[in-house]
Order: C-alpha cells, then sequence, then structure tokens
C-alpha cells in the first residue's frame, strides 16, 4: 500500500459477492465498472470510486473478484481495507492473488512465464523495498522479538522433551518473567507501529483561538460551505463542531470550538471546556488569531499550526510564514492551500519520520502474537506448559510472516512473495 | 496381512536383543510405541511382559506431552519378542548372514547368504542396523564388529556401497556395564517406579507386569572430570579416529565434560539389567576412553567406588545412507523392490526402529501383493512425522523423535495413538481381530462418556459442590455445564470423580474423554493448518529436478534445493533459507516443467 493517484483494493474469495454487497449497498453487476460510494458500518461513505466485480471462474484468481479503486491517499484505502476485513476478509498473503490463480489454473505456461519474469524483476525491487523497510528499527526490534520468542520456546520445549534432566523451567519464575518482559516489548512495538500506520482514524484537527478570530470561519472555508453559524459577535460557536473533510485523500476531522477567554456566560463556560477537552484528544490544533494580533501563545508546540486569520484587514499576502505559520483569510478563501500543505506535511511527517511505518498485515501479525503471549502467560502459571508451546508456537509463526521466514506449517501460503506480481 | 516372510539374521539367539540401554519408551518415543502397538506390532507388548520398572515422565505436565518409560529385563524383552516372532503366522526365521543381493535392472531378485544360498523374494527388507562397515573404538583400540561380541556385515556393506545410495558414517556409543554386587547403592538416590498401574500396549492389563526393581541415581564430580579431562586426547572421538557423526542429545561422558566444562557433575540413572542378572547400566556415561581410564574415573562415582567392569563401553561407528533417498513408505527411490528400516536410515533407538521396520514391512508385504503404499503423515503419527523428516531433509546425526519436532504434538498422543492409528491398521489387515474389537468398544464407551459430560450440569446447590470445589480448588457459584468446567485448567477428572460426578464410567475411559475435550479448541484450529499443509503436499515436484533451470534461485538455495530433491512443495518450504519469492518460482517451474513433459 503506498500513496497513489488511485489507491486499489482487491477482494478474492467465495464470500467476495456478500463482502461487496454490503460494502456497496448493491449487487455489482460482473465486469461492468460503477462509480460509487463505499459504506462505512453506518452505512456513511467512507470514500468513493468505481467497484469492479470479476465473477469466478473469468477473474484474475479464478475466484470471485472485486477490486475497488478508490482515492490514492494511505489512510482512505486502509480504512477501505479495514471495512473489508470487518465484513469477513483477511489481509492477503504476499502474492496470494497470483499463488491463487496459479492453484486455480488461472496461467498457462506463457503466462507463467511472464510471471516468473515478473517475479524476477520486481523481486530486485522487493529486496530493495523490503531491505529499506525492514532495514529500520522496525526489522531490529521484530528480530529481537523473534529471538526472544525463540528462547521462550527453546526453554519451554527442552523442559517438555528433557524431563529428566535438572531443566524443568516451566515453573520457573526467570521464564515467567521473560515471558512478560517479550510481551511488554510487543506492546510497545505494537504501539508504535500502529501509530506509524498512519492514524487509522485519521488526523483529528482542532481549530482553537480567542473568540471572533475567524475560527468558525475557517471550518467554512475549509469544508467549502456555511456549516458553522458565523457572526461578528464574540461567543457564537458554544458548542464543538466535528465535521469530516479530506486533505490530500487523507481523512481529517476538523473540530471547531468556542472561544478560548474567561466567560461568565454558562453555556459557554460548558462550550469552552468541551473545547479544551478536544484540544487534548487533537493531532493537530490550528492555533487562530488575527493577523494583527500580536498575542501568539509564548511557546507553539510541535502539535500547533499557527494560523494568521484575517489578512485581508492588514494587506499583508496570505501564504507560509514560517515552518508552521501561515498566513490566511478565511474570508476571502486565501491561503487555505498552503494551510492543507501544512496540514499534510504534518501528517506525512508523523509517519515518515516514525521507523515503524508498519503495514496493516505487520498489525495484524504483531496483534496475533500478542494475543498468543497473552495465552502463554496464563498456560505457565497454570502448569500448562504443552499448551504454552503451541502458543509460542503460534506466536513464532506469526512473527515469521513479518520477518519473511518460511514456517514449516504454513505452506503454499508463504509461496509467493511480498510483491504484488498482479497481473 | 498375509504375505509369506522369511526373517534371515546373523543369529536367532541376538532377535530381540537390546543392543543399548534396557528401557522402552521415554518423551516421543513412547508415542512411537503406542502408535507401534495401535498397528498391531510387538513392542509394546513385549514391554509390558518384561518391564521391571515403569514411569510417567512429564505427569506434571499435560497429557500431550506425557510418556510412559519402562525398565526392562534384556532376558524377558528378548524372549518376549522370540515368543511373538515364533507365533506369528507366515513368518519363518532362518539363520545366516546376507552378504549380497542379485540386482536386475532396478529390482532385486534374490538375496545371497555367506553359505551361499540364494533366497528370491517379491520384495526385500534390510535392517542392519549399526552391522554395516560396524567399527567399535575403546582407547586407541579399534576392531570390526556391529555390536560387542557380533561380527560386522561388511560383504554386504561393500556390496551396499556398490550400488547409487549417497552413504555416510554415524557413530553412537554405551556406557561400560557393571556388576551390582560391587555398587553401595547405599550412597545412591532412589528412583521407584510408578507402581503397576500403567501398561504400553492398548491391549494388555497390569497383569502382564513382572516383578518391579527400583532405579537408581548418581552423579559424577569434579574428580570424575579432572580424570576425563586429563584423558580426552586418548579418545577416538577427540583424536579423530571416529569420522562418524554422534548424537549431540546423547554424548558420551567425554563430550559433556569438554563441552558443559561449567558443570560440576552430570546425572546417571543406575539401571538395572534384569530381575535375575546383577548387571548393571550406568545410564549417561557412555564413553569411548581406554579401558583402565574408564576404570578410574568410573570409580571415582558415588557408590562406584569399588564396582567391577563387566563390559568395557565403546564407540561403534557404522554405515548408513541418506534417507532422502526413499520413498516415505521406506522404498529406495533406486531400487524398487528394496526397502530400508532401523539404523541404516541414520536413526537411533529401539523405538525409531520399531517404527520403521513396521512401516516398511507393511509396505514391502503391500507392494508384494500389488497393493499401493501406505504411509500416515505429519498430522497423524509421530511415524508420519519420522518418515516426513528423514525422506525429506535427511539427516546428519542419529535422528531420534522428540516431541518438538511435531507440530501437531497436541493431537498426537500417546494416549490416542490407538484412535489415529488404529482403522488404519484395521483396513490394512495388521490389526487382530480381538484388538479391533476392544478398540470399537473402548471409542464407544468413550463417545458415551463425552456426551454425559455434554449433558452434565453443575447446580451450585448440589450437595457434592463443596467437596468439588475443594478438590479444584475453583469455586462454583452458578450452575456449570461438566463440559466447559473441565476445561478450566486446575481441574482433572479424576477429582470430578472424587467428588461424586461420573462414578458409573471407568476411570480411564473417563480420562480420555476429558483429554479430548480439553483440547478441543487447539485441535479446531490445527486442522486449519493441516488443510493448508495438504493442498502443499499436493504440489509434487518431480525428482530429480533440474534447479539450474530456475532462473532468480539463489546459487545457496539451487544447491539446497539440487541435493535435497524436494518431492513436494511442502518439503521445498521446510528447506532453510527458503524464501516465498523462491518458493512462488519454484512453483512456476515446476508447473512449467511438467507441462512440457506433457508436450513431450
Amino acid at each position: 500500500m503506498g500513496t497513489g493517484g488511485i489507491g486499489i483494493v482487491r477482494v478474492s474469495g467465495p464470500e467476495t459477492k456478500q463482502i461487496a454487497h454490503r460494502l456497496l449497498g448493491r449487487h455489482p453487476e460482473p465486469r461492468i465498472a460503477e462509480y460509487g460510494s463505499f459504506r462505512d458500518e453506518k452505512n456513511e461513505p467512507i470514500d468513493s470510486g468505481i467497484a469492479l466485480f470479476f465473477e469466478g471462474p473469468n477473474s484474475y484468481t479464478g475466484e470471485d473478484v472485486l477490486e475497488l479503486h478508490g482515492h490514492g491517499g494511505v489512510v482512505v484505502q486502509q480504512l477501505v481495507c479495514k471495512r473489508v476485513l470487518v465484513l469477513g476478509a483477511r489481509m492477503a498473503e504476499p502474492g496470494e492473488f497470483t499463488q491463487r490463480a496459479y492453484l486455480n489454473n488461472r496461467i498457462d505456461l506463457a503466462q507463467a512465464e511472464a510471471v516468473a519474469d515478473l517475479i524476477n524483476a520486481s523481486s530486485a525491487e522487493a529486496v530493495r523495498a523490503s531491505s529499506r523497510s525492514l532495514s529500520g528499527l522496525f526489522s531490529k526490534e521484530v528480530h529481537t522479538l523473534d529471538e526472544n520468542i525463540l528462547k521462550v520456546r527453546t526453554y519451554v520445549e527442552a523442559a517438555i522433551d528433557f524431563a529428566e534432566e535438572d531443566i524443568d523451567f516451566l515453573s520457573d519464575e526467570t521464564l515467567q518473567i521473560q515471558v512478560e518482559a517479550t510481551r511488554a516489548h510487543l506492546n510497545s512495538l505494537l504501539t508504535r507501529t500502529r501509530e506509524g500506520a498512519v492514524l487509522h482514524q485519521g488526523l483529528t484537527v482542532v481549530i482553537a483561538g480567542a473568540p471572533n478570530v475567524g475560527k468558525s470561519s475557517l471550518l467554512n472555508a475549509l469544508l467549502n460551505e456555511d456549516r458553522a453559524i458565523v457572526t461578528e459577535v464574540a461567543g457564537t460557536t458554544r458548542d464543538t463542531l466535528s465535521e469530516k473533510i479530506h486533505i490530500h485523500g487523507m481523512p481529517v476531522r476538523l473540530i471547531d470550538t468556542a472561544g478560548l477567554h474567561e466567560s461568565e456566560d454558562r453555556i459557554e463556560e460548558e462550550g469552552i471546556a468541551r473545547a479544551q477537552s478536544a484540544i487534548q484528544q487533537a493531532d493537530l490544533i490550528l492555533w487562530v488569531t488575527e493577523d494583527h494580533d500580536v498575542k501568539h501563545p509564548s511557546e507553539s508546540p510541535t502539535t500547533h499550526l499557527m494560523v494568521l486569520n484575517k489578512c485581508d484587514l492588514t494587506s499583508n499576502k496570505p501564504g507560509l510564514v514560517r515552518d508552521n505559520t501561515v498566513r490566511i483569510s478565511a474570508l476571502q478563501k486565501t491561503g487555505l492551500k498552503e494551510l492543507r500543505e501544512l496540514v499534510a506535511q504534518f501528517a506525512g511527517h508523523r509517519v515518515s519520520d516514525d521507523a515503524f511505518a508498519g503495514r496493516p498485515r505487520h498489525i495484524s501479525a504483531l496483534e496475533a502474537v500478542g494475543q498468543h503471549l497473552q495465552k502463554v502467560e496464563e498456560f505457565l502459571a497454570s502448569g500448562m506448559g504443552e499448551l504454552a508451546a503451541e502458543e509460542l508456537r503460534q506466536a513464532h509463526q506469526q512473527l515469521g510472516k513479518i520477518v519473511g521466514e518460511t514456517s514449516t506449517e504454513d505452506l503454499l501460503g508463504e509461496i509467493f512473495s511480498n510483491f504484488c506480481v498482479g497481473k | 496381512m498375509g504375505a509369506s516372510t522369511l526373517l534371515v539374521t546373523q543369529s536367532i539367539e541376538t532377535i530381540g536383543q537390546m543392543s543399548c540401554n534396557p528401557a522402552i519408551g521415554g518423551i516421543g518415543k513412547t508415542h512411537l510405541v503406542r502408535e507401534v502397538d495401535a498397528l498391531g506390532g510387538a513392542m509394546a507388548l513385549a514391554t509390558d511382559r518384561s518391564g521391571i520398572h515403569f514411569r510417567t515422565l512429564n505427569a506434571s505436565k499435560g497429557p500431550a506431552v506425557q510418556a510412559l518409560r519402562a525398565q526392562t529385563d534384556r532376558a524377558l524383552y528378548k524372549a518376549a519378542i522370540r515368543e511373538i516372532v515364533e507365533q506369528q503366522n507366515g513368518l519363518r526365521v532362518f539363520q545366516d548372514s546376507v552378504v549380497d543381493l542379485d540386482l536386475v535392472g532396478d529390482r532385486v531378485q534374490n538375496v545371497l547368504t555367506r553359505t551361499g544360498i540364494r533366497i528370491s523374494a517379491r520384495t526385500v527388507v534390510l535392517t542392519t542396523g549399526t552391522f554395516l562397515g560396524g567399527r567399535i573404538f575403546i582407547g586407541h583400540e579399534q576392531h570390526e564388529g556391529g555390536r560387542a561380541g557380533d561380527p560386522p556385515s561388511n560383504v554386504l556393506a561393500q556390496r551396499l556401497r556398490a550400488l547409487p545410495f549417497r552413504v555416510n558414517r554415524l557413530k553412537t556409543g554405551t556406557p561400560p556395564r557393571l556388576d551390582g554386587r560391587t555398587v553401595d547403592y547405599s550412597q545412591f538416590e532412589i528412583q521407584p517406579g510408578d507402581g503397576n498401574n500403567t501398561v504400553f500396549s492398548y491391549i494388555d492389563s497390569v497383569h502382564s507386569h513382572r516383578e518391579q526393581r527400583p532405579c537408581h541415581i548418581t552423579h559424577t564430580n569434579r574428580t570424575t572430570h579432572d580424570i576425563i579431562r586429563r584423558s580426552v586426547e586418548d579418545s577416538p572421538m577427540f583424536s579423530g579416529a571416529i569420522e562418524g557423526i554422534g548424537p549431540r542429545y546423547c554424548p558420551s561422558i567425554e563430550d559433556k565434560v569438554v563441552r558443559f566444562a561449567e558443570r560440576s557433575q552430570h546425572q546417571i540413572f543406575v539401571e538395572p539389567e534384569g530381575l535375575n542378572t546383577t548387571e548393571l547400566y550406568p545410564n549417561g556415561i557412555s564413553t569411548s576412553l581406554p579401558f583402565n581410564v574408564q576404570q578410574e574415573f568410573v570409580r571415582s562415582i558415588r557408590g562406584f567406588a569399588d564396582a567391577h567392569i563387566t563390559r568395557p563401553g565403546y564407540a561403534i561407528e557404522y554405515d548408513f545412507f541418506d534417507p532422502r533417498d526413499l520413498e516415505p513408505t521406506l522404498q529406495t527411490t533406486q531400487v524398487e523392490n528394496l526397502f530400508f528400516a532401523g539404523q541404516i536410515n541414520g536413526t537411533t533407538g529401539y523405538e525409531e526402529a520399531a517404527a520403521q521396520g513396521l512401516l516398511a514391512g507393511l509396505n514391502a508385504s503391500l507392494q508384494a501383493a500389488d497393493k499401493s503404499g501406505w504411509y500416515p503423515r505429519r498430522h497423524e503419527a509421530y511415524l508420519g512425522v519420522l518418515v516426513d523428516d528423514l525422506t525429506s531433509f535427511g539427516t546428519n546425526e542419529p535422528y531420534r523423535m522428540f516431541t518438538s519436532r511435531a507440530e501437531f504434538r497436541l493431537r498426537l498422543r500417546q494416549d490416542n495413538a490407538d484412535q489415529r492409528l488404529t482403522p488404519n491398521g484395521h483396513e490394512l489387515g495388521l490389526v487382530s481381530r480381538e484388538r479391533w474389537q476392544q478398540f470399537q468398544q473402548k471409542y464407544q464407551t468413550i463417545t458415551a462418556a463425552k456426551e454425559q459430560l455434554q449433558q452434565t450440569v453443575i447446580q451450585p446447590n448440589d450437595f457434592r459442590v463443596p467437596m468439588l470445589e475443594q478438590e479444584t480448588g475453583e469455586s462454583i457459584s452458578r450452575e456449570v455445564r461438566l463440559v466447559d468446567f473441565i476445561k478450566r485448567p486446575r481441574v482433572t477428572v479424576r477429582a470430578i470423580q472424587r467428588a461424586g460426578w461420573l462414578q458409573d464410567i471407568d476411570a480411564k475411559i473417563a480420562e480420555q474423554a476429558a483429554i479430548d475435550i480439553k483440547y478441543e479448541g487447539y485441535i479446531a484450529r490445527q486442522d486449519q493448518e493441516i488443510k493448508k499443509a495438504k493442498s502443499a503436499e499436493k504440489m509434487t515436484i518431480p525428482v530429480p529436478f533440474n534447479y539450474t533451470e530456475v532462473n532468480g534461485l539463489s546459487t545457496e538455495l539451487r544447491q539446497k534445493l539440487s541435493e535435497s530433491q524436494p518431492k513436494s512443495m511442502a518439503s521445498a518450504a521446510k528447506i532453510q533459507g527458503m524464501t516465498p519469492a523462491a518458493l512462488a518460482l519454484l512453483a512456476i517451474y515446476v508447473k512449467r516443467n511438467r507441462e512440457q513433459r506433457k508436450i513431450a
């Protein structure tokens, strides 16, 4: 998954039809490109685009296939993926579509040659790509985790297979401690990976500032519609207002808040309290001031973007002022492009700066490892060594999916590697 | 199975001879013994009749990894095996040495004996043990031998080396045996057996048991280690006289002392050789040091100060054939009616040998009757794991079974080998009518017991609840089905029975039902894995396959694949360093190869 103009999510398998129906709200016609929205569980659109349905065996994989051509943003794609997963799909193993095509006799001799060449070609690229993504801290930590699980397994297996030696570690406290430490390490890795996987829910951006600096006007300007009531009366916004917009294909939850000041109006007071709690939960705060106003917050934390509004009144030129400061006119809708850029940059910064740019399949594997390790702890505590061993084996197998090692059991499933050979 | 079979042996007296320690079973190994039994084999029956010390290992761990182990009386074991052999319909015994095979094309026509007799057979099974090119080492002394006191099979070894099999050398060893009258038992820790409550065979009862004897435990010490360290250069293992590779898990005492220098002692199990002999088998000090050194270090051990060595310890090196040249039926790939079983395939252990003997024998018999072969898969039996490991990856040390080799360990239990295999045994004609009837009856009662567990609900106000809570340490505050209650870790079926439930069910049957229920969830999960593995197994790779034509494989992988020639994508996936990309490529080239052959 990466950023591109169009993002394609492909679903293959016997349940594709049901998934399509629930996602699109209709039964798609085979081989007809239809534009529509992809819906979440509340029937609200996640994204819109073209849905293409191929009925098996006349599809790439030989099974029912649904292709969703939506917006290319990473977060949008992840949301669509996530929705499809909830509807009963699972993340494809690397190259699994081609694998299925192969198993279902969809590739003949000539095509097989072509695909082999493709694999050869993309293999080099994949090696480069994976050495990039796996040479970082993420890879290092996953390998450490792998080693630690191996170590624990060694102990547990030895205790089982060599019961007559003096090595019954199963009731040993150090083993418990080691499992706990491994799990703690996993959890922190998982947290960082989740963060890195581009903010599942999209970015939460809060518009804050003193009363009457034009926060609601900014919301409207970004929304391109008169959603919030705007008057020149300070304190018009009493409650927080939340709206979804897309910035460069990335979903953003935009929250307009009541202006922060001392107020004796009970309703406004409540609005201010809500504003403060929204600010605390924000990924990013657009701190709005009037352009002529010199009252900036004494420090501007990294989660703040300074927005100098009403530049139409100062005749300063709208646009970027500093790294984290932009001058705009919400009224005249100027400087908004630069503001959008800044927000996107901020999101991108958070992603690329984090070495743990894990992919959804990394996260789901790590989550599974975590569940297994939790069971390991329980079983060790209750003296059920053979079940602890089984959970460890499964944990190891899950981890093997990330580090790319082939597990003994998952045979064809690991066939075809970390590249989408595609057609 | 009705085959007419001739057993040719160097010496009828040595049928059932235990060359190594007088014990059967152990973790992973008992699983094999029970599987052999479930398929109508002799080992469990002979052990029940000759066992003088039974112990359940891993008793505190779950049933999937528990294992019975028995010390046997060597003489009784041999007698029991001899009796079973002699009473086997269709089996005849002939004493002679096989020295040659008459090959016509890729078939054995006859075997030729030392006395010049030609015996023809539709199929031939070779079980040469450590006798092929066997060489015995004690210190700097070395001589040819198949086992202490028995000559090796050198002519046959030379003959087989001329065939297109890959040959290599392995090594194993034994400790010196001691005269029990010269050791001081008061210096040992005693290790009693579990008493008379367990048997190996599914069709035996404890009534087959003989008188029971305890084992003893003593340890080496720093003095012992000093003596050994001083003389290590005299061990053929270290002097380089032995090229064969010994097992890592069963090292000689000199190996242990050198490799684990930080340890101040090593455990020795003092095992009785039998009821009517004073000879002892000190398990844990296998050695090939010179005799005088053996004597010196033995006498430094607690309880052995005056010990008399009755037979010196020795190392033995022998030929084995690369098991990758075998089908999983144990038929050789080069000679279609020749089968190999036991140490000739690189394994060690009585149990591993027995399992292979059974498999090779039944397949030789199937082939002789023009039927297709049979072997269990990895998820069906340890025997399946064994042949898959051997024929897919070969081995570079004597191969021994461990439960950790079996990824489906939770289903491959020693308690359910009959459930897993007796129906196959019945179909193949391996299982007696009595065994089959007993089996069917047992599983009917288990099914009924499971049903009862499903139906029974524990009410919190039941008068038996306080007792149950006390027995299990679990509290019961609302009604709970017995089937759910039993899944709790601390709950045993025995406790439930003691508290007053399920009292009309035989304890063993209840236990079996409970084990099945406890592992239910895991087994369901493994079913998914098995399904995947099966589809990979179905994708066969022709042997030999030309891996040089697969563009894009690394040189290292290409070499590994060429060497091991995996027979399926499943086996290929297990090769070390195999990447998903490489497998993808391979899949395509295999398919291409197949289609090209179709055209040709």
